[in-house]
């Protein structure tokens, strides 16, 4: 077809942009209009011709010329702009964001494309690196598809690829003729051979990136973050010479796509095993359980996290989950990073109707016994490789060899493979913690390439530690830019609640102002945790003439300062959490309004939200109101002082009175919620207490709580609930709300298990009550602390809480099942979670303050809120985590200790101990246990392992739940550098 | 998420046009002269409408007569082609038609002198052979050409133009990929003033936004008048050249 253009005025034609696009297998043929123009700049501030032809935007603002005139030079003196095609800025944003190389970049927008449909996320961090680096890297996209001198179109017998490429080319040459008076170069960058050659007849200048590293003048600092792919060099050797190991191959997508609709292949994420790096799991919509993916080979290259579709394997090959314990980091220590041996065995085929029949012995097989089927990894649809965080390993190293080596990185995740990199600066990065980031995995290799992309530090030191934590978490921890803390308040620190809030001059500044209550009679307090500096939320009571009680919750007002698509609201929408390590916090909202502004400080006006109740004397809801408020609180109590002043019976002023009051209140309120199923659930958390003067880890403490956490905790979820429905009624669709779902009874099998064989005990899941009443009921008389092993696994078998949009369930899926409560929200710490900013939105709309904004009432938009909010929430939990066992280890490096442990696994080759005074566990290794591993005898079906215990000839049986006493001592691991736990049976 | 930059920081829509620019329009007028007392074809974007009026005549029936003025009617015709997947329904008796057809019924209603034509019917037909986004818009613009070609008096032109709201930019006359990623309003304009005829607001979209896109869509739908207008002289020219060499 002849695609004929049209000139509508002068510098616009238009044509049609013809493609075949496949859907479920059919072809569409899809027809589009295509403008092409003449108003396109070069952005280049040395051009004196674009200047003439640029045009305003919507904002009437014009584009800003980023280009530099003077760019940077090659080695050999020249001036330069680099052009880049789809897979550099894929494979190599990192070197991208480096401050040190890549000054002058264009980047034509057929690659921008192709890198928004391969990865979003690269494509937000290449678009932000436009938008933030004008004056220091100077990145632009140039339009060329819509730019009438550059267009091309596509020529019959062209593939698309070839076609872009050409794309590509034309702008190359286009810029180089456009620019050839300001003596500026064009380089084009390109690992694509075809293209680099076709370039180079054309005329152009065109390099791959390596060689163009190699011609800038820094390049020495740089080289060891190119990114590791399996490029035309290393193919050019002899293949066959180097792939006695060999990955299976992957399967065709076609082969893919036809597998899955006629239900062979099955999709789903892997999930590697923390005890076993060989050892997957896969959950699929048709299995009542997750399959189970064993050994190198049938993983095939899956990272954790990654989507993989599965195909079954015979049944002949079905096991029990492995009980074998391996760490990648001690398995093939001494792998040479240079070679890539093993072995090749291929198994037999089977038909796809053999296996149709399978996956009906899968599912039979599944409901019985404890053998799994398994499956084996024949395709990857995305991988979940981020920037990883780990240290060389110290054996992979060659220390005689300057220049540039391979050496294997092991990651601080254990259930990932050891990458293999090539770096210059081995011997210097020993011992120190890096960011890498993966680029590749070819079949022949054992081990994923990598490249280096920056140090941390020192190993053990608290600031690489801090941030090798952050980092593996995906905290966002950088300071907040200067167009986040430009929406603050201009008077900063000095922004004061008005005097009087029907000051008409106050009213005309904030029209809001008028719909505020003034509670600044009440006597309001506010209790914290010691040294609490966000204060979020303030309490009161007061007994009513007809004598039920007023009492009042008042959370602090951050929607008044943080408007929504600011920004600011985009940055903690973005963060999510803040995140509380043991030294320091991560901050979701600045300071100025975290600590300061938003906070319910004591003696100070303070804007808030505030929910009223009436209750009576059983703590029944008489009735409830929602307002805005400006109130001013009497005193910050600690949990520790505020028990202090409700025992003190010399007390007797209005405000002791009233905590007094609430306090009761607060009894009968758990009371009610027990009595309707909330869970009393336990983790082994701890606290470490930091030096106050050398700020070194001094003691670790077992988390204690008093009558007073339970009084606020109370209050604050009898306001979430009352929140959660007012906004439910006002927004049924899109409310925010948060969910537990109900454990499905599956998770509980092995814990039933084994509280029956060893303790004639069970638990019940029918219900959230049932299962309440019978964690009562496992009570050891002789050993108190077992009820607390026994909700401690009870909470891992817990569904995780997730906030949710109220249009995305039924009603009736709306229940919190740990805490029996029908629907419910996060509305009372606005200052450290974006939920609540949300919800904070809804009541303000649901009681008519102000309208509420559309972000929050489109189901899209609310979904990818909500997506986001459960990430960052479960990665602020896991670095707070983390970083507890950091710490932990830093107190028990100095102090050796037997301690009392349980034991909560028993594997083939070793136990997992749980010590509760410090909240580590830790596996104990057979060979640690006993001289003589070949005499040891494992029984899966009893939990037991039995063997002959060091320098004693007497076999000793472990049981689960098995009270043991360990040594307990932290020792650094030599292969890894990474501070462990180390536990010895005593 | 999308595959398509629908706006780029740049300014560029994907299809690379600017923010206020419409898309190609092409009409012209008396396509169908022996199956209609007036008709039009038009061209706007990958929009391809045909629209036929028959009329003045007397009712078909007489229970549909009134003895003060005219009475209108309007049937759209979407084909099964006209999208880029072929549909299985005839989209004939949709609620999204009908609702369509009365729009413009009450549209045309106030535009049309209808009580110089008492006991009559004034039947207009449309076959949407291909569309591509702001469809309402184009059907008023192609009705407006109709009706000049069959002589019907009108007040002025009435002409339709659709806008979008991305994110706080309006976006002037949306081809499909557009239309399906933001809010959008339709709007038809009386000649050169600033009245409305239609305002079609089918999803959510801020009311303190509103001003900038009705600004741009009375802007847009002017220069949409003055190409229409540009096109019936022309055609006007034509025909009196052509009565003049007869003679």
């Amino acid at each position: 077809m002849v695609l004929r253009r049209k000139r509508l005025s002068e510098g616009l034609t238009v044509t049609q942009k013809v493609f075949v696009r496949s859907r479920n297998g059919g072809a569409t043929k899809i027809v589009r209009e295509h403008y092409l123009r003449n108003d396109i700049p070069c952005l280049s501030r040395a051009c004196k011709k674009c200047i003439h032809i640029v045009v305003p935007d919507a904002k009437n603002e014009l584009p800003n010329f980023v280009l530099s005139e003077s760019p940077q030079k090659l080695t050999d003196g020249r001036k330069h702009y680099v052009v880049l095609d789809a897979n550099i800025v894929l494979q190599a944003i990192d070197l991208l964001e480096n401050p040190e190389c890549f000054f002058d970049v264009i980047v034509p927008q057929i690659a921008l494309d192709e890198i928004r449909n391969v990865s979003y996320p690269i494509y937000t961090r290449l678009r932000a690196l436009c938008r933030d680096s004008n004056d220091s890297k100077r990145v632009v996209v140039f339009h060329n598809e819509f730019n009438e001198n550059t267009y091309v179109e596509r020529q019959p017998d062209e593939t698309i690829n070839d076609r872009n490429d050409r794309a590509i080319r034309r702008t190359c040459s286009w810029y180089a003729d456009h620019l050839k008076e300001d003596e500026i170069n064009i380089l084009l960058v390109t690992n694509d051979r075809g293209n680099l050659e076709r370039a180079i007849e054309e005329g152009l200048e065109a390099k791959s990136l390596a060689d163009y590293i190699d011609l800038l003048p820094q390049s020495d600092h740089i080289k060891d973050a190119l990114p590791n792919m399996d490029t035309f060099a290393s193919r050019d050797k002899d293949v066959e010479a180097r792939s006695e190991f060999k990955f299976p191959d992957y399967y065709s997508t076609a082969r893919v796509m036809g597998g899955i609709k006629s239900g062979v292949l099955y999709q789903g994420s892997v999930q590697i095993s923390e005890y076993n790096f060989l050892e997957g799991l896969v959950s699929l919509p048709n299995f009542s359980k997750p399959v189970l993916i064993l050994g190198q080979k049938n993983l095939n290259r899956a990272f954790n996290g990654d989507q993989v579709v599965v195909e079954l394997l015979p049944q002949s090959e079905w096991k029990a989950p492995s009980t074998v314990a391996l760490d990648s980091e001690h398995f093939d220590v001494n792998d040479n990073p240079d070679a890539d041996e093993g072995q090749n065995d291929r198994e037999d085929e089977i038909s796809d109707k053999q296996r149709r029949l399978l996956v009906q012995d899968a599912i039979q097989t599944q409901k019985s016994g404890r053998i799994q089927p398994t499956a084996r990894v024949v395709s990857i649809t995305r991988r979940s490789w981020r920037q990883y965080v780990g240290q060389l390993a110290t054996n992979s190293v060659d220390l005689q060899n300057g220049g540039t080596q391979n050496a294997f990185v092991i990651l601080m995740d254990k259930c990932l493979p050891k990458i293999r990199i090539r770096t210059r600066r081995a011997r210097e990065l020993l011992n120190k913690r890096i960011v890498i980031a993966v680029d590749s995995w070819p079949d022949a290799y054992k081990y994923p390439l990598g490249h280096f992309v920056r140090e941390l530090g020192e190993v053990e030191s608290v600031e690489a530690e801090t941030e090798a934590l952050l980092l593996e978490h995906n905290v966002e921890y950088q300071p907040f830019s200067k167009r986040v803390l430009e929406c603050l308040p201009g008077e900063g620190s000095n922004w004061k609640a008005p005097e009087n809030i029907s000051d008409p001059d106050a009213i005309t500044k904030d029209p809001l102002l008028a719909k505020r209550r003034d509670l600044r009679d009440k006597l309001i307090c506010s209790i914290d945790p010691p040294g609490c500096v966000d204060i979020d939320d303030a309490l009161h009571a007061k007994q009513l003439p007809n004598g039920n009680w007023e009492v009042g919750v008042h959370i602090a007002d951050v929607t008044h300062f943080v408007k929504a698509n600011t920004p600011l609201d985009a940055e903690g929408a973005s963060r999510s959490t803040s995140v509380y390590l043991v030294d320091k916090r991560i901050d979701m909202l600045p300071m100025l309004l975290g600590t300061n502004l938003c906070s319910l400080k004591p003696y100070v006006d303070r804007y808030a939200f505030s929910v009223l109740w009436e209750l009576d004397d059983n703590a029944n809801i008489v009735s409830v109101d929602f307002t805005k408020s400006v109130i001013r609180s009497r005193e910050a109590f600690s949990y520790e002082q505020a028990q202090m002043q409700i025992d003190d019976q010399s007390r007797t002023d209005e405000l002791t009175q009233g905590m007094r009051a609430l306090l009761q209140l607060s009894i009968k309120l758990k009371q009610q919620r027990l009595d309707a199923g909330a869970l009393n659930l336990a983790s082994p958390e701890v606290k470490v207490h930091m030096d106050s003067e050398t700020s070194d880890p001094g003691e670790v403490e077992v988390k204690k709580l008093l009558a007073t956490n339970s009084l606020v905790e109370e209050f604050m979820l009898l306001a979430n609930q009352s929140v959660a429905r007012k906004i439910y009624d006002a927004f049924p669709q899109t409310a925010m709300l948060r969910r537990h779902a109900a454990p499905p009874a599956t998770n509980f099998e092995n814990l039933n298990e084994m509280l029956q064989l060893r303790k004639g005990m069970s638990i019940s899941t029918e219900s959230s009550k049932a299962l309440a009443a019978s964690l009562d009921r496992c009570v050891d008389p002789s050993d108190p602390y077992f009820n607390t092993l026994v909700r401690i696994i009870s909470t891992r078998c817990m569904m995780a809480a997730q906030y949710f949009y109220s249009g995305a369930y039924s009603y009736a899926d709306y229940r919190h099942y740990g805490l029996a409560v029908g629907i419910y929200t996060h509305f009372t710490s606005p200052i450290r979670r974006y939920c609540d900013v949300v919800a904070h939105r809804q009541l303000a709309g649901a009681i008519g303050y102000e309208p509420l904004d559309l972000t929050h009432r489109d189901k899209n938009k609310m979904e990818f809120l909500c997506r986001n909010m459960n990430k960052k929430h479960r990665n602020a939990q896991f670095a707070g985590r983390a970083s507890i066992e950091y710490y932990v280890g830093q107190v028990m490096r100095n102090n050796e200790s037997v301690e009392t442990g349980y034991v909560i696994r028993v594997f083939h080759n070793g136990i997992v101990v749980l010590v509760p005074k410090f909240g580590v566990e830790g596996l104990i290794r057979l060979e640690n246990l006993t001289d003589d591993e070949q005499a040891a005898e494992f029984k899966a079906e009893e939990f037991k392992l039995s063997f002959k215990p060091k320098g004693s000839e007497s076999p000793k049986d472990i049981f689960v739940f098995d009270k043991v006493n360990v040594q307990v001592k932290s020792v650094l691991d030599p292969v890894t550098s990474k501070r462990k736990t180390q536990l010895l049976l005593r | 998420m999308s595959r398509l930059e629908i706006y780029s920081p740049e300014g560029l829509r994907v299809d690379g046009r600017r923010w206020n620019e419409l898309r190609r329009f092409e009409c012209s007028i008396n396509t169908h002269a022996n199956a209609s007392d007036g008709s039009s074809y038009l061209e706007q974007g990958n929009n391809k409408i045909i629209t036929l009026v028959n009329g003045p005549q007397e009712p078909k029936l007489r229970s549909h007569t009134n003895a003060t003025k005219a009475v209108l009617t309007v049937s759209v015709n979407i084909t099964r082609f006209s999208k880029t997947e072929r549909s299985k329904s005839s989209h004939r008796n949709e609620r999204r038609v009908l609702e369509m057809q009365t729009a413009l019924v009450r549209t045309f209603e106030k535009n049309i002198l209808m009580h110089l034509y008492p006991r009559t019917q004034i039947d207009i037909q449309i076959h949407v052979l291909q569309q591509d986004g702001g469809l309402m818009g184009s059907l008023i613009n192609g009705i407006t050409l109709a009706l000049i070609d069959a002589g019907i008096a009108i007040y002025d032109y009435i002409s339709g133009v659709s806008i979008g709201l991305y994110d706080t930019t309006p976006l002037l006359d949306l081809n499909t990929v557009e239309e399906n990623a933001m809010s959008s309003v339709t709007l038809g304009v009386m000649g050169r003033s600033e009245k409305l005829s239609l305002l079609l607001v089918e999803d959510k979209l801020a009311l303190d936004r509103m001003e900038s896109v009705l600004a741009i869509g009375i802007a847009g739908a002017h220069r949409i008048r003055d190409l229409m207008d540009k096109e019936l002289r022309k055609h006007g020219e034509k025909r009196l050249a052509n009565v003049s060499s007869n003679q």
